[in-house]
């Protein structure tokens, strides 16, 4: 395998852009990744895409064609990567892949997403066979009342309060406010939080990320091409894709087995171990967590699936502002999903943007000091997960 | 008069003297139940694949629960005007965790933790009064 880096990011700032088209934000994202990499369009030897569900590619997923149509027809090979909202996270994983197996020098990776209105749709599919189908028509549970089941199950577990769900809420805000790329960058209180409305009780409308339109592209390459452009770049310490186990505990389709133990989230705790085993660092050595903080409960548990902290810790975690980018565990410091939105299948991108600027010392007012060795995690409909470890 | 009855799928579950019970199989290798019916054992760890048609139900406890606070999109039916119900996440004593909607008046009296049994109850009403009906948990 050879090293890997990340020579080049962008990205176009999340939000609602009636006006624009999905290809519209890929190029701003695409264009500025060049530029960052000191690279030509024409340098590009392949593109491994997130296919969009909701935007774009032709109704196919063909988003990475779409791209590269705009950006110019060269000829050049496309990976159309669909893992629900993994799928960025997917398409940077075969980006890596490619590179660190010898087939090109530099990959285009790049991911955007244009959401319609409201909660998302999880089933577009009417078919008894299917198990979302079914569980949406004979129960009726959204994505939000998922999570909200998580989150209670959590709150009888370990006494996690409605207070400390706000706070996770009310940090993400405090650090996007210095983010130029976020949606929303205002600052709310812990009871501006507790105030909004109850989406599926115990979570908040502030309490779960909506959805955004937004894009982010990053150019991979091997050691021998990033040292022709750059002095020190940031390098691909681990990059995984796992999916959930079987004895995975949490309510997915109409029924699973109980399991004999806690096991929850399985597809991403299989998807972190491995990427820092590649990477031969531990939890401890992390200097900071990009993770999938759909909702607030996301950054209480994951840090605990991870070994960050103890179990039942995370909120000791959070009410000490360890979790800020000045702690010993800074989580989220771009802000996350919380104060992006979620464009889906841009999320695994976005976070590899904000660990490259973290890495650089890039990153502002929000910077975290010193920082050498970043997580980034995604988690996908299907019991798809992926991680990226980089450092400098 | 009682009002006709329809189930919203057909075959997932049925009412009996012995009270509700949810349509599945069971692997008679490794003992696994699956709620629906499934063709193979799904276990990567079970060294051969034996279904078996099984019933699940009714006893069981509460794992997690919420309030659907708003009504949920398509392909999910309710009736009009929306009103909130709980979900629930309910243990089995056979081995199974299901996801179903709580039958009580107040969403917030569901407790985590509390026995439930598996009831067939009403979900919402088709034009020509028919009630659809679903599997539900109701706290004993």
């Amino acid at each position: 395998m050879r090293d890997v880096a990340v020579l080049g990011v962008g990205m176009h700032p999340f939000g609602k852009f009636p006006d624009k088209s999905v290809t519209d934000l890929c190029r701003d994202a695409v264009v500025a990744a060049l530029s960052d990499a000191g690279m030509q369009w024409r340098d590009i030897e392949a593109v491994a895409a997130a296919s969009s569900r909701f935007s774009g590619g032709k109704g196919w997923g063909l988003n990475g064609n779409d791209v590269v149509e705009d950006m110019g027809s060269t000829g050049i090979p496309v990976y159309n990567m669909s893992a629900g909202c993994a799928a960025g996270g997917n398409a940077f994983n075969v980006g890596y892949a490619l590179v660190a197996g010898g087939i090109y020098d530099s990959v285009l990776v790049v991911g955007g997403e244009k959401m319609p209105k409201g909660f998302i749709q999880t089933s577009g599919v009417e078919e008894e066979t299917d198990p979302e189908f079914l569980r949406q028509r004979c129960v009726g549970m959204p994505g939000p009342s998922f999570w909200a089941l998580l989150c209670r199950q959590r709150m009888e577990e370990f006494g996690t309060t409605e207070e400390q769900l706000a706070k996770v809420a009310v940090k993400a805000h405090q650090v996007a406010v210095h983010n130029e790329y976020a949606r929303f960058r205002k600052e709310f209180s812990l009871e501006q939080v507790l105030g909004s409305n109850l989406v599926s009780d115990p979570l908040r409308l502030f309490e779960i990320c909506p959805v955004s339109d937004g894009a982010a592209a990053a150019i991979i390459c091997s050691a021998e091409k990033a040292k022709q452009l750059a002095s020190n770049p940031v390098w691909v310490a681990g990059s995984s894709v796992a999916t959930m186990r079987f004895d995975d505990g949490l309510p997915r389709g109409l029924a699973g087995v109980v399991p004999p133990g806690r096991s929850y989230h399985s597809e991403a705790s299989l998807a972190v171990e491995k990427a820092l085993a590649q990477a031969g660092a531990g939890p401890e050595d992390l200097d900071f967590v990009e993770l999938q903080d759909n909702t607030v409960y996301y950054e209480l548990a994951f840090p605990e699936d991870w070994g960050l902290c103890k179990p039942g810790e995370a909120e000791h975690m959070l009410e000490t502002n360890e979790t800020l980018p000045t702690g010993k565990m800074p989580i989220n410091p771009s802000g996350g999903f919380l104060c992006f939105g979620e464009a889906t299948t841009a999320m695994g991108v976005f976070q590899v943007c904000e660990l490259t600027w973290q890495l650089r010392g890039e990153a502002g007012p929000r910077q975290v000091p010193g920082a050498k060795l970043g997580l980034g995690q995604t988690l996908g409909l299907g019991g798809n997960a992926t991680a990226v470890v980089l450092k400098r | 008069m009682t009002a006709k009855r329809t189930p919203v799928i057909d075959g997932l579950f049925s009412d009996t003297a012995d009270g509700a019970r949810l349509m599945g199989s069971r692997c008679a290798t490794c003992n696994v139940p699956y709620f629906p019916r499934s063709e193979l054992c799904h276990n990567p760890d079970c060294t051969e694949s034996r279904m078996e048609d099984a019933s699940f139900g009714p006893h069981g406890t509460v794992w997690s629960s919420s309030v659907q606070n708003y009504p949920p999109p398509p392909p999910a039916r309710y009736d009009e005007p929306y009103e909130p119900y709980a979900l629930g996440v309910v243990d089995l004593t056979d081995g199974l965790r299901v996801v179903g909607r709580m039958a009580v008046d107040d969403p917030k009296t569901v407790k985590v933790g509390g026995k439930v049994e598996l009831v067939i109850e009403p979900m919402c009403t088709e034009a020509d009064g028919t009630e659809v009906t679903t599997w539900m948990f109701r706290p004993i």
